[in-house]
């Protein structure tokens, strides 16, 4: 056992399950109050009712099925970090961390991505997980996610939180998300299953929560040479919660980015290769001309399998002219077997795809 | 014009070295407000831009505007508190251009001052520029833009 004596303490706050603006606002509050030195560095838990999370910059309009949300009571809200939209309900634990910068180690997002996941992964490896850190910010088992992580600075505070999988119902966050998959689909939802895991799916028995709360809280203050000690909200916590919660639990917060859904098209592309059918699905943002999300599917042999799922990872927010040398660079020095399907090919099916938007 | 660990930092704007942002004065007595080439080389390539709206009174060291680069998000501080007169559509288009030329066409937004004089008396500019961020750079442990 590691001595954990005379260690620098954290705060353990386990705040249970909430509405997505009550978490929200906890988010503000406890990111404002470590930056005015009123919070104390902390590690929290937590968990959501159903909701749909915006990022920070994206619109309702264009992220959800907004009809779907309201026939099945999730609740919309807006995160104040970046990044692409996600489901939740009580069966994602939620982790995060509120540091002061110096706690973080670093002012370098890649480096803190790094150093948390890896604690975190290892956290779930000793969950019996073989889970391991997948850049820029997810936490896979086999090419398949676990653990999505994304961070936000306010001076020299620090907010960095993920959610694990616990348990996941895809065919309902395939249905309140509009990711590029295609059409809600048996098909869709096997190729979302290829690309998540959760908990539940691999182990023969599912720990407590509080199981899973203690290793992982465990796992990460080691990692920082810390310990951490439970503990509530201080009063200056609450005043900042209940000025936050005024704010984000509100339309105005929820719809302070609106933009219209024809201005994110899905494009597609399909073609048979002789390695098997490659189909593309893009989320496209027409106003920056840029590719926000990526989507393969179909049988096209490729080993090792995870390949164009992590190179949909790598094409995220690529912009259009950027996307034949980013695809290139994905390539470079990797050993991959695509039975003669080449990285230009796959670029032209890509540009095929954004193509049809200039002939609409 | 002052270049720490490779960053160039003009010495004739105001910095508010803690929230890495500037503010030039126009003849009109107007602020132009952005980020630091520093700031910008910790961000990585912005990829979202969303500022407060025109006619909108900030705080000094309140949010106005926040950017995101990959998935970090940051909040813009104000350097002053003032008027928010006009965000910069060509960002919005292309956040990128905050990278390319954060001092030039990627300026973030302009405001009109309330109280200039007193306000400004916590920004650095002129010599102080370089030796402010020299301190700020090693704090947080920057290798360099």
């Amino acid at each position: 056992m590691p001595d954990r004596m005379n260690r620098p303490v954290w705060r353990l706050l386990d705040t249970g399950t909430r509405r997505a603006a009550e978490n929200m606002a906890m988010n503000r509050a406890l990111l404002t109050g470590r930056q005015q030195n009123v919070s104390p560095d902390t590690i929290r838990f937590l968990a959501f009712e159903p909701s749909a999370l915006l990022g920070y910059h994206q619109s309702a309009e264009q992220e959800l099925n907004m009809a779907r949300c309201h026939e099945l009571g999730v609740a919309i809200q807006r995160r104040i970090t970046g990044g692409g939209a996600i489901y939740m309900d009580q069966g994602q634990l939620g982790w995060e961390l509120y540091l002061d910068r110096k706690a973080a180690g670093s002012a370098e997002m890649s480096v803190i991505a790094r150093r948390v996941c890896e604690a975190a992964a290892g956290g779930l490896q000793q969950l019996g997980v073989p889970a391991a850190y997948r850049p820029r910010n997810d936490i896979e088992v086999n090419g398949r996610k676990i653990s999505g992580t994304g961070g936000a600075f306010d001076g020299d505070a620090l907010m960095y939180q993920g959610t694990l999988l616990i348990d996941l119902d895809v065919e309902r966050m395939l249905s309140v998300l509009n990711i590029p998959a295609g059409k809600l689909s048996d098909k869709a939802i096997a190729s979302a299953r290829e690309r998540v895991t959760s908990l539940s799916a691999l182990l023969p028995e599912l720990p407590s929560r509080q199981h899973i709360v203690e290793v992982l809280a465990m796992a990460i203050t080691d990692a920082f040479g810390v310990t951490a000690e439970p503990g509530g909200l201080n009063a200056a916590e609450q005043a900042l919660y209940e000025q936050a919660l005024a704010e984000i639990d509100s339309p105005d917060w929820i719809d302070m980015v609106q933009k219209p859904a024809h201005d994110r098209p899905v494009l597609s592309a399909e073609h048979k290769f002789p390695a098997g059918l490659l189909r593309v699905n893009v989320a496209w943002d027409r106003q920056q001309e840029r590719i926000r999300q990526v989507w393969f599917s179909g049988d096209v042999f490729v080993s090792p399998a995870r390949t164009l799922v992590d190179l949909e990872s790598h094409l995220r927010d690529t912009l259009a002219d950027r996307m034949p040398e980013a695809v290139r660079t994905f390539f470079d020095g990797r050993q991959v077997d695509m039975l003669g399907l080449q990285p230009d090919d796959i670029a032209g099916l890509l540009r095929q795809a954004l193509q049809q938007e200039e002939t609409a | 014009m002052a270049t720490v660990r490779g960053c160039n930092l003009p010495d004739d704007l105001y910095y508010n070295v803690d929230n890495n942002v500037w503010a030039r004065r126009e003849a009109d007595g107007t602020l132009t407000i952005g980020m630091t080439a520093y700031a910008c080389s910790l961000a990585g390539e912005i990829v979202s831009y969303t500022p407060k709206k025109t006619g909108k009174e900030i705080e000094q060291n309140k949010s106005v505007c926040t950017v995101e680069s990959g998935k970090w998000v940051g909040p813009v501080k104000a350097p002053v508190t003032g008027e928010i007169t006009a965000t910069n559509p060509d960002v919005a288009a292309k956040p990128g251009t905050i990278n390319a030329d954060p001092y030039g066409s990627g300026w973030l937004v302009k405001m009109k001052p309330t109280n200039w004089d007193g306000d400004s008396a916590a920004l650095v500019t002129g010599a102080a520029v370089a030796s402010g961020f020299d301190a700020k750079m090693s704090a947080d442990g920057f290798a360099g833009c």
